[in-house]
This record gives C-alpha cells, sequence and structure tokens, in this order.
C-alpha cells in the first residue's frame, strides 16, 4: 500500500519495535521470578503485579508483532519531516549529556548555559542556517547565560531549592 | 456543613495576598505555557514540582491549578493564530478559529474563546462546588474492591478508548505501571526492579518521566524532524465581538459547558470526545449562513462550543481528582502527584482533613477564571508576542528548565541521564503514534491501584471473588466489560453496514 513512506510505517522497524516491547515483558519477568511472594493475608503479593505487567507486555509485543508483519500498525498519523536529521539530534544529544556529566562541577548555570548552546546549534543546523558561525555561538552563550542565571537564583535564593553552584556563594 | 460557609472561608485563604499572587503567577505562566509551542500544562507542573519540597501545600497547589487552567486559555490564541495543530485539546478550536482569522476575524474568534472559556469554567466550578462535597460523602463509602474497579475503570478508558489504537494504549499503560513497580513496595517494604541503583529505591520520580516525555521528547522530535517545517501566522485583528457575533456564541457556550462537564465528572478523561461532539453539535444546528461559514470563512459558533466544552471538561476533572482521587490526563496525574508530595491523598477523606486546602483551590478557580479572562481579553497582544519566539531558543531555553525540574528534586545527576533515556522513550512512542497519558496515569495510579487490589483481597480472604461478591464492584466491572466491547461491536457493525 505504502512502499516507501515514513520510517515509523516500515514493517521492519514496527517489527523491532514490537520485538523490545516483549524483550521488556521478558526481562520483567526475569525479574519478577526473583521477588518473594510473601503474601501473607493478600493472597498475593509484591510479585503478584509484576507478573501480570510482564505478561501483558508480553502479548501486547505479540500483537504489535502479528500486526507489523500484517500491514503495518493502523490509524497512522501522517508525520512530518521524512528524513531524521541525526547531526542536530547529535549536538542536542551532546548538550543534554554533557549536562548531565558537568553539572556537579562546573555548577547549574555553566552547565546549563552549554547545553543550551549546543541544543540550540543543533536546532539551528536543523532549520538549515548555514550559520552558526562563531558570532552565533557567542550570541547563544550570552541567551543561556541570562536564562540559566537569572532561573538559578530564582530556585535557589527564593525557592529554597538546592541546585548545584560553581562556588559555594550561591550566586554562581 | 453548610457549603457556602466552606467556601467563603475558601475566598478567605484564597484571598490573602500571598495566594492571589500564586494565582497571579500560575495564571500568567500557564497562559504563557498554553501559548508557547512545545511545552504544555503537564511539563510545566511537572517541572515546577520540585517547588512542592519548601512552598507550602495551598499555595502551591492554588498555582499549580492556575497553570493548568491558564494554559487552556493560551492554548486557543496558538491555536487560532498559529497553523499548526497544537495539543489535542484545542485542534477542533484550529478548525473553525484558524479559518475566521485567515478571514480576517481573529480578534472575534479569540473573544470568543476567552469569554466561552471563562463561562463554562465558572459554571463548571459551580458544579464542582456543589457535586464534589456530595460525591465525597458518598465514596467515603467505597472499599478497597470498588476503589480498585474505578481505578481499572480510567485504566481502560484512558488507555483502550482514547486514542488510534488499543493495543498501542494497552502498551502505553503496562510501561507506565512498570516504572510504577520500580522502588520499594508500598505494603510490604520489599525492592522491586531497582537493579541495584540506590537512586532507584524510591522509585522513578514522576518529574523525570513527565518532563522526559514531553519536553526532551518534543525537542529531539522538533530537532530530527521538524527543522523544515514553516510556520505561518495569521494577522491579528481588534478583539470584539458585534453583537450577531454574541447572539451565536452564549448559546453555543452553553450548549458545550453542558457537553463538557459531564465528561470531566467520570473518570474517562480527555477532552477529544466532548470537544468533537460539540463541534459536531454546532454544524448540526446551524442554518443558513451560519451553516455556510462552517469550513468557508470560519463560524464563531465553531470555536465558541468546543472551546467552552474543553474548559468544562477539564475544570469538572477536578471532581474525580478531589474526591477519588483518580486522575485522567496527564495534567491530572501530575496534580495528584503534587498532591502525594505533600503526603496528601486525594479522596472522599480529603474533603474532612483537608478542608482548609481543598474549598481554597476552589475558591482560587473562581478568581483564576476572572485573572484569565483580564489576562487573555485585553492583554492578548503580549501573549501573542510569544509566538515570535525563534524555535532553537524555545527548545534549547525549555532544556533549561528540564534540567531545573529533573535535578531539583532529588539532587543527583543520575536523574539528568535518566531523563535522556526517557526522553529517547518519548521519542520512539511518538514516532510510532503511542499515548503517552497511560503511561503517565499508570505509573501514578499503578502503585495505589495494586494496594486497593491486595486490601480488596485480604478483605476477600484471599479470594479475588470479592470484586464480584459486592454489588457497586460488579457493576463497576460490567462498565469496564462494556467500554471494552461496545466500540469493538459498533465499528464492527459499521463496517459491514455498507456492505449491504
Amino acid at each position: 500500500m505504502r512502499p516507501r513512506g515514513h520510517a515509523s510505517h516500515s514493517p521492519a522497524l514496527q517489527s523491532l519495535l514490537a520485538a523490545g516491547v516483549a524483550l521488556l515483558g521478558l526481562a520483567l519477568a526475569v525479574g519478577a521470578y526473583f521477588i518473594p511472594s510473601n503474601a501473607g493475608y493478600a493472597g498475593v503479593g509484591p510479585n503478584f503485579l509484576p507478573w501480570v505487567v510482564s505478561l501483558a507486555l508480553l502479548a501486547c509485543g505479540a500483537r504489535l508483532f502479528f500486526k507489523a508483519r500484517r500491514g503495518g500498525f493502523r490509524n497512522m498519523e501522517e508525520h512530518t519531516g521524512e528524513h531524521p536529521f541525526w547531526a542536530g539530534f547529535a549536538w542536542l544529544s551532546a548538550g543534554l549529556l554533557l549536562n548531565a556529566a558537568l553539572i556537579t562541577t562546573v555548577g547549574f548555570i555553566f552547565s546549563c548555559a552549554l547545553c543550551f548552546v549546543l541544543a540550540a546549534r543543533g536546532l539551528r543546523l536543523a532549520e538549515g542556517q548555514a550559520a552558526a558561525g562563531w558570532a552565533t555561538v557567542a550570541r547563544d552563550s550570552v541567551v543561556g547565560l541570562l536564562i540559566a542565571a537569572p532561573v538559578f537564583w530564582a530556585f535557589t535564593q527564593f525557592l529554597g531549592i538546592s541546585l548545584p553552584g560553581l562556588t559555594q556563594t550561591g550566586w554562581l | 456543613m453548610d457549603v457556602w460557609n466552606l467556601l467563603l472561608q475558601g475566598f478567605a485563604t484564597a484571598g490573602t495576598p500571598v495566594n492571589l499572587l500564586w494565582a497571579f503567577v500560575g495564571c500568567a505562566l500557564g497562559t504563557a505555557v498554553g501559548v508557547l509551542p512545545g511545552i504544555g500544562p503537564a511539563t510545566a507542573v511537572a517541572m515546577l514540582l520540585p517547588i512542592t519540597t519548601q512552598v507550602e501545600a495551598t499555595a502551591s497547589m492554588i498555582f499549580f491549578a492556575g497553570i493548568y487552567y491558564g494554559a487552556m486559555y493560551g492554548g486557543s490564541t496558538t491555536s487560532i493564530l498559529l497553523n499548526t495543530p497544537g495539543e489535542t485539546a484545542t485542534m477542533v478550536t484550529a478548525m473553525e478559529g484558524n479559518k475566521m482569522a485567515k478571514s480576517g476575524r481573529a480578534g472575534a474568534a479569540l473573544a470568543t474563546s476567552a469569554i466561552g472559556s471563562f463561562v463554562a469554567g465558572t459554571i463548571a466550578t459551580v458544579l464542582v462546588t456543589l457535586f464534589a462535597p456530595m460525591l465525597a460523602d458518598f465514596a467515603v463509602r467505597l472499599g478497597p474492591p470498588e476503589y480498585f474497579m474505578l481505578m481499572v475503570l480510567a485504566f481502560t478508558t484512558v488507555s483502550a478508548v482514547l486514542g488510534q489504537s488499543t493495543v498501542r494504549g494497552l502498551t502505553a499503560l503496562f510501561i507506565g505501571l512498570a516504572m510504577g513497580l520500580v522502588g520499594m513496595d508500598q505494603i510490604t517494604g520489599q525492592v522491586r526492579y531497582t537493579a541495584g541503583v540506590p537512586e532507584l529505591l524510591d522509585g522513578v520520580e514522576i518529574v523525570l518521566v513527565a518532563v522526559g516525555l514531553f519536553a526532551v521528547a518534543e525537542a529531539m522530535h522538533a530537532v530530527l524532524f521538524e527543522g523544515r517545517v514553516v510556520e505561518t501566522e495569521n494577522r491579528m485583528s481588534r478583539v470584539t465581538m458585534t453583537l450577531r457575533d454574541w447572539k451565536r456564541s452564549v448559546p453555543a457556550w452553553l450548549r458545550g459547558t453542558a457537553i463538557g462537564a459531564p465528561f470531566g465528572c467520570i473518570p474517562a478523561g480527555g477532552t477529544e470526545i466532548p470537544t468533537f461532539l460539540s463541534y459536531a453539535v454546532e454544524k448540526k444546528l446551524a442554518k443558513g449562513d451560519d451553516l455556510a461559514e462552517f469550513g468557508s470563512t470560519g463560524a464563531i459558533e465553531g470555536v465558541a462550543g468546543p472551546e467552552a466544552a474543553n474548559n468544562a471538561t477539564v475544570t469538572a476533572a477536578m471532581i474525580p481528582l478531589l474526591t477519588l482521587g483518580i486522575p485522567v490526563s496527564n495534567t491530572t496525574a501530575i496534580l495528584l502527584g503534587a498532591f502525594q508530595n505533600y503526603g496528601i491523598q486525594p479522596g472522599p477523606q480529603l474533603f474532612t482533613t483537608s478542608s482548609a486546602l481543598v474549598w481554597a483551590l476552589i475558591a482560587s478557580l473562581y478568581i483564576g477564571n476572572v485573572m484569565l479572562l483580564v489576562l487573555n481579553l485585553p492583554m492578548v497582544g503580549l501573549w501573542v508576542k510569544l509566538l515570535k519566539v525563534p524555535k532553537p531558543q524555545l527548545y534549547a531555553g525549555i532544556l533549561i528548565f528540564a534540567t531545573v525540574g529533573a535535578y531539583g528534586m532529588r539532587q543527583s545527576a543520575f536523574d539528568l541521564y535518566l531523563l535522556y533515556a526517557i526522553g529517547l522513550l518519548g521519542l520512539v512512542m511518538r514516532r510510532f503514534n503511542f499515548p503517552t497519558a497511560p503511561v503517565l496515569v499508570g505509573m501514578i495510579l499503578g502503585p495505589l491501584a495494586e494496594a486497593q487490589m491486595r486490601n480488596a483481597i485480604s478483605i476477600g480472604e484471599g479470594s479475588a471473588l470479592i470484586f464480584v461478591q459486592r454489588p457497586l464492584s460488579l457493576g463497576l466491572l460490567v462498565v469496564v466489560l462494556l467500554v471494552l466491547v461496545v466500540p469493538r461491536v459498533l465499528a464492527a457493525r459499521h463496517r459491514r453496514a455498507p456492505l449491504r
């Protein structure tokens, strides 16, 4: 019916996804096996729901696999964008993962500003802005700092939520 | 006790300068996130959940309710002015609203949706005031078997009935339930699925799942697929309505409210059905010139009705949330999480144990509606400017707030990695059309449902027959089965009919 459609309509990918769901069910079942049942008065113990969930996910995985093989998932929305832009995704991922890696060492403000710059660069490239030269990077850095710093102050000083700083002053 | 007395006390609590300020900031923030594409009320409330560790319960619930409400007002602005479908709740508004805006009547569309939201919101709040305490009185008599069945009903409707595919909905629900399993079991303290990671002993934070599934996944989707999507914006016009607009809007608002409110009350969630229903009703009732406007230059009833239905549903959804503790949408699920952070379990006892909080919250709904009318009618031009924020900065900025929410809850960098992983999950789910609401509802309601089920079976002395021995629980079980079977039968008959 749709020989060359969006990737999400490809039977191979859909089957893979179904297999993933089933695999998750299987992993949960292995986990459920090791949960002691000590049911007490209840008749059902802490391992009951884990078994239900893992068997249900196995069943869902099987059903999804069946559907994927028989002409694909039904009622899929039409998606925007045919070709995923992986380069931009890499920049965005780098921003998020570096943020996780650095936040406790360089502090919230700098870590988040870096995440902002990297993510914005990825999104700019996705929009086809040839740019992303040094001027843009500099501007994004400033904007990132201008967002991250007030956010940091508002949450730490006024709302008393502790976020990591570079120094102990509470302002940086 | 007299409802009006309690409500007046609520107004006294909600009317203190500090609480008014929280309500105002909530409404303004809610309108902003409603207007901004890429971030909705569920994400915004989730990101701000860390404040529950510091801010007093009443203030923060008033604040969150303001965001929840405000986003509904703001969302319609975007769907009328921007030619991209926003959140599902406002999809219907966009159908006629967009056409009106294109034919130079953006102002009238904005006005009817703001005033309609106010009318419907206020009427629905009156219903909450009157019926919530009554339902709470009744719900006190429900035992664990009935509660468990109500939760099963909520699971069924949110996963199997709404959305395009039952299997995908159920898969999402069970993924959510699996997430809810991580950590210590409520009844026995047994540790489950932590894989030896100490951070997982307390379970997976709601903030992480909500922010990961919505904000991070949204940014990932934008960078991968939406780079070349060109958005066009419709021209604004003066925000006024003619006498004829009023005459056509008022009945539509009232009909929309009448359709929307009942849908909010039942644990069957979602605003899609009532808004579409209201649209269909308005189109059916329209005659002559008005009917010709549908789908061509844009009919004002087609905006007024669904907007009112939307707000009535959203407001009335507070009834099952407060009296039964059962959330049926993303945002109400997160609101339930916020209550839980305070050690408060919404349910029938809430009206006795946290009476001051509940009535202040209800009073703040009245106050919030008035604030939102002012924020969205005379000041609509201010919000429209938000549509001009360029996408790269918008999404990158959202990620900063996502970090605050994810890190601020537990001060753990591990959570930021988990956030990324959940973002990936959300991306895959979005790409393959899996609904996300069942994940959140399953994750938050799952542990509660499990506890109710085990208590119920204890009452039945180890026998699951307890669920069919009690009349009310049996009745609910039948409803669950009907909800699952009837749509299938109807669809099958529908498929066969054209062949004859």
